[in-house]
């Protein structure tokens, strides 16, 4: 009976919506909830865009973008957007300058003789937001709790490299041998190796050892992941997931010369359809729109917007697999480059010159360690690329396709759908390539299979699973190519070099490169290992792309680049007008 | 009643567990696994395989399936991936959200698409009717994307009346709830406008095309010959019964309420579960993608089942005892 009454009371308020709305302009509560300010638009619009306009004079910077999780952690976040909001309220030991050199944050540093030992002085007056001082006990934990057993973040390799790490991330030692805290302001960091590198596992914010205190479990670590509290400029004020962030200044910021001219900052989920339109009205400041001309155009035609390319720091490549024919032969390799109109590539992807080059060398040209000279750009050249095959034993055949021991050089391209570059550079392929005689086969597929079907397969699987396959690979700063790309020894199931190629020279010369650390010895020797490479291309750059980065003019001493991003000018921004 | 309400509550547990087996049976294949979005380029093998490890990756496919219907039957969903904090409390970030849009769209929808829909029905063939189907058949075309894209460029860039992105305005969060109310308004009248117009569309059809059919049957001819006046005959009699197709139409749109629409939630940079479930795909958030089809699946069986008793409560002739 009561179910019944229920029903009828659904059905009757179903009914009851219908006829109301059906006699115009009788009052429709409902309706009008909703839409109230829409029928008043007229008067009440002008007003909330007043109340807005203010708003934004009220000194706060309207930062736009997505892809915020909301993982304010420095030691647990794992995309670069949460890592700008980790930049913020926190502060790590070591910051980048313009060039790429890292330079003093909270602490000076000193490096033993041998190159192992690094020992850091914290400045004078460090304190959290809280109130408490910022000690080398602070720091101590931060790099301990990464090498914890528990930690279940990612960031271990900032801290695998150091004594006794092994001992104290297996259990097996309560104490990690290669963190000493010397007094309240000193600590040294020893590492197993003398790597140049090493110095970039100390840009990651310091936690306060009160606050972060987890003991037994990890669990209560990561309930404060939404709760942070560092020693940096800014506060967060308020998260809603997918709209926005808004942090306000520390006004008692330990720093007293370098409190934050703004109020504040907020970011704001503004996607990609959109990002243009909302930072011509205004509504955001700075904003990364994709790369590409049109975006550029539009940009450029803003009266109140300046756009601002800088070369990012990395690059796309092309991996082939080189354990088993065809491309076990270099040769082979260098036709595929050659019969690939890169240059055609960059005009139909980007639509300008002005945003993306053609790659050559594995490291970023803004790095003091790229070659000027010396290597081979692989212009587009079809009689090269035919000369090349035919020397390699490839022969062309009546159908069109060469062949070599009765095999046709076919060719499995792995792309994946996520972005449109890869399929740019493929399509342009099945054209240029078929001339040459190559059966090329493209497989479209979502990015995880590809990352499963090459560097997260077992070495014997691959070859059965691609000849060729494209990715998207960001640089640290230091060229060092150890684990990466280029180095053999990462090519087992999960490391990152899927092509199979090993050369002991390439080899001799990654370790040495991270070795020296004599900075013109070290340019020769990356331009020796560039050259290499450039030959033997088991992985070819495709190209070097700019990042795309919007502001409004209202927005003072706010200068982007490939190593600084907004996040590092917080001190001295000002917001006029 | 009672009986068949209990009966059909207690046929949703194996189909309940049907959909999470395939699910799950469907992840497994997938290729990738949630780690892979935690690389970096200086992780190492080893590392990536511990982290793979401590997130119960590599357990057998029958051994995680029964652990996490064990856990969901407590009402643990386990941990979002990418959020670091539990599938629950993801869940609850958007679904508000996501649900106010839906059914202020909904009720719009209804509002304007039920009333035309008998208007047009009972003026068949006459302007109303011809001017309304086309705007119907606009608006069940028109993508929302397109649309979406259209209103922005009008309504506040061209003209800025509008806010381009956002659900609400946070330097106004200390404001009255009032303000607050107006400004969440505000943002919404944009997205509910794409939502709103598109189902209208779908509901006058329905209407439509129901009510004709009713409209010519003896039990109103006879209704009119009693003398009747014609708004009575219409709306007490006729729409009644037409409206079965309707409780169809909205019993599948209840699952909609929550699964949230990707389309708008993009174009307007809403905060909402469709782009939630979608990036949880993309990123093989396993705990958060099991968590939002298991709620899903359930709202579906229910809403099903409300649609099914609300036939009976229309139309006297269904019965279910």
């Amino acid at each position: 009976m009561t179910t019944k009454k229920i029903l009828m009371l659904l059905l009757a308020l179903v009914m009851i919506f219908s006829l109301v709305a059906c006699g115009p302009g009788k009052d429709d509560p409902q309706k009008t909830d909703p839409s109230a300010p829409a029928a008043t638009g007229d008067s009440t619009e002008p007003d909330s865009a007043q109340t807005e306009a203010p708003k934004a004079k009220d000194n706060i910077l309207k930062i736009g973008g997505s892809g915020y999780d909301g993982v304010f952690n420095p030691i647990m976040s794992s995309n670069v957007y949460d890592a700008y909001v980790c930049d913020l309220i926190f502060e790590a030991l070591v910051q980048l300058d313009k060039e790429g050199n890292y330079i003093p944050m909270l602490a000076t540093w000193e490096v033993s003789e041998d190159k192992k030992t690094y020992t850091f002085t914290l400045k004078d007056g460090i304190k959290f937001s809280d109130g408490t001082p910022l000690t080398a006990e602070d720091v101590a934990f931060t790099y301990r709790t990464i090498a914890d057993p528990k930690y279940d973040g990612p960031r271990a390799y900032a801290v695998d490299g150091m004594v006794g790490y092994d001992e104290y991330h297996k259990g097996t030692s309560a104490e990690f041998a290669g963190i000493e805290v010397k007094d309240e302001k000193t600590i040294a960091f020893t590492f197993k190796e003398a790597v140049v590198s090493n110095i970039e596992n100390f840009g990651y914010g310091i936690l306060s050892k009160e606050y972060y205190a987890f003991g037994d479990n990890f669990d209560t670590f990561k309930e404060l992941i939404g709760k942070p509290m560092g020693s940096g400029p800014m506060l967060l004020e308020d998260f809603a997931p997918k709209q926005h962030i808004l942090l306000e200044t520390n006004k008692e910021y330990w720093d007293t010369a370098r409190v934050p001219k703004i109020d504040g900052v907020l970011i704001s989920e503004v996607t990609e359809e959109t990002i243009l339109a909302a930072l011509e009205s205004g509504q955001i400041d700075h904003a990364q729109p994709q790369t590409n001309k049109d975006n550029l155009d539009k940009i450029n035609e803003m009266p109140n917007v300046t756009a601002v390319p800088f070369l990012g720091n990395g690059y796309t490549f092309m991996c082939f697999e080189t354990t088993t024919p065809p491309f076990d032969q270099k040769e082979v390799r260098q036709a595929m480059l050659y019969a690939l109109n890169r240059k055609e590539f960059i005009k139909a992807e980007y639509k300008s010159e002005e945003l993306a080059s053609v790659g050559m060398a594995p490291l970023s040209p803004t790095s003091w360690a790229f070659p000027d000279e010396g290597l081979n750009p692989y212009d587009f050249d079809l009689n090269k690329a035919n000369e090349l095959l035919d020397k390699a034993g490839w022969e062309m055949k009546e159908d069109g396709f060469r062949y070599k021991d009765g095999e046709k050089l076919t060719v499995r391209w792995l792309v994946y759908t996520e972005s449109t570059w890869t399929q740019t550079l493929s399509g342009l392929a099945a054209d240029t390539w078929k001339q040459i005689g190559v059966d090329l086969i493209i497989d479209l597929m979502d990015f995880n299979t590809v990352a499963e079907k090459t560097m997260d397969a077992d070495p014997a699987e691959r070859p059965k699973n691609f000849d060729v396959y494209t990715m998207g690979f960001s640089l640290s700063v230091d060229p060092d190519l150890k684990g990466a790309l280029f180095d053999a020894d990462a090519g087992e199931k999960g490391g990152f070099n899927a092509s199979g190629f090993r050369d002991e020279h390439v080899q001799e010369l990654i370790a040495k490169g991270r070795t020296t650390f004599d900075q013109a010895e070290r340019v020769k020797i990356y331009a020796e290992l560039a050259k290499i490479l450039n030959d033997e291309v088991a992985t070819a750059i495709v190209a070097y792309r700019y990042e795309l980065w919007a502001v409004n003019n209202r927005v003072k001493n706010l200068d982007v680049s490939t190593y600084l991003k907004w996040t590092a000018f917080i001190h001295d921004i000002e917001l006029t007008d | 009643m009672r009986t068949y309400i209990i009966r059909r509550l207690a046929q949703m547990v194996p189909v309940f567990l049907g959909i999470m087996l395939i699910l799950f049976l469907l992840l497994q294949l997938a290729p990738g696994g949630p780690t892979g979005m935690l690389m970096d380029p200086r992780m190492s093998a080893e590392q990536k395989q511990e982290l793979a490890e401590k997130y119960g990756e590599n357990k057998p496919f029958y051994e995680k399936f029964i652990s996490w219907m064990a856990d969901a039957a407590k009402g643990n969903f386990g941990n979002s991936i990418t959020h670091k904090k539990p599938v629950v409390e993801v869940i609850k970030d958007f679904i508000g959200n996501t649900f106010l849009l839906a059914i202020v769209s909904l009720l719009v929808g209804l509002f304007i698409g039920v009333p035309i829909g008998i208007v047009s029905a009972t003026k068949q063939y006459s302007a109303v009717d011809y001017g309304t189907t086309i705007f119907s058949l606009i608006g069940v075309s028109l993508p929302a994307f397109f649309f979406g894209l259209l209103l922005l460029k009008i309504f506040a860039v061209e003209l800025p009346w509008f806010p381009i992105f956002g659900l609400t305005n946070p330097l106004l969060r200390k404001a009255d709830w009032i303000v607050r109310a107006i400004d969440k308004a505000h943002h919404l009248v944009l997205p509910v406008t794409v939502l709103g117009l598109t189902q209208a569309a779908s509901f006058m059809r329905y209407t439509r095309s129901s009510m004709l059919e009713v409209i010519r049957q003896d039990y109103v001819r006879t209704a009119r010959a009693k003398g009747l006046r014609d708004k009575v005959v219409i709306y007490k009699h006729a729409f009644r019964n037409a409206m079965i197709p309707i409780i169809t139409l909205l019993g599948f749109s209840i699952p909609g309420l929550i699964s949230g629409a990707l389309m708008t939630e993009t174009i307007f940079s809403l905060p909402g579960l469709g782009k939630i479930s979608v990036e949880a795909v993309g990123q093989r958030n396993y705990p958060l993608i099991l968590g939002i089809n298991a709620m899903l699946s359930i709202v579906t069986l229910l809403s099903a089942l409300i649609a099914d008793l609300l036939y009976a409560t229309a139309d006297p002739r269904i019965r279910y005892d």
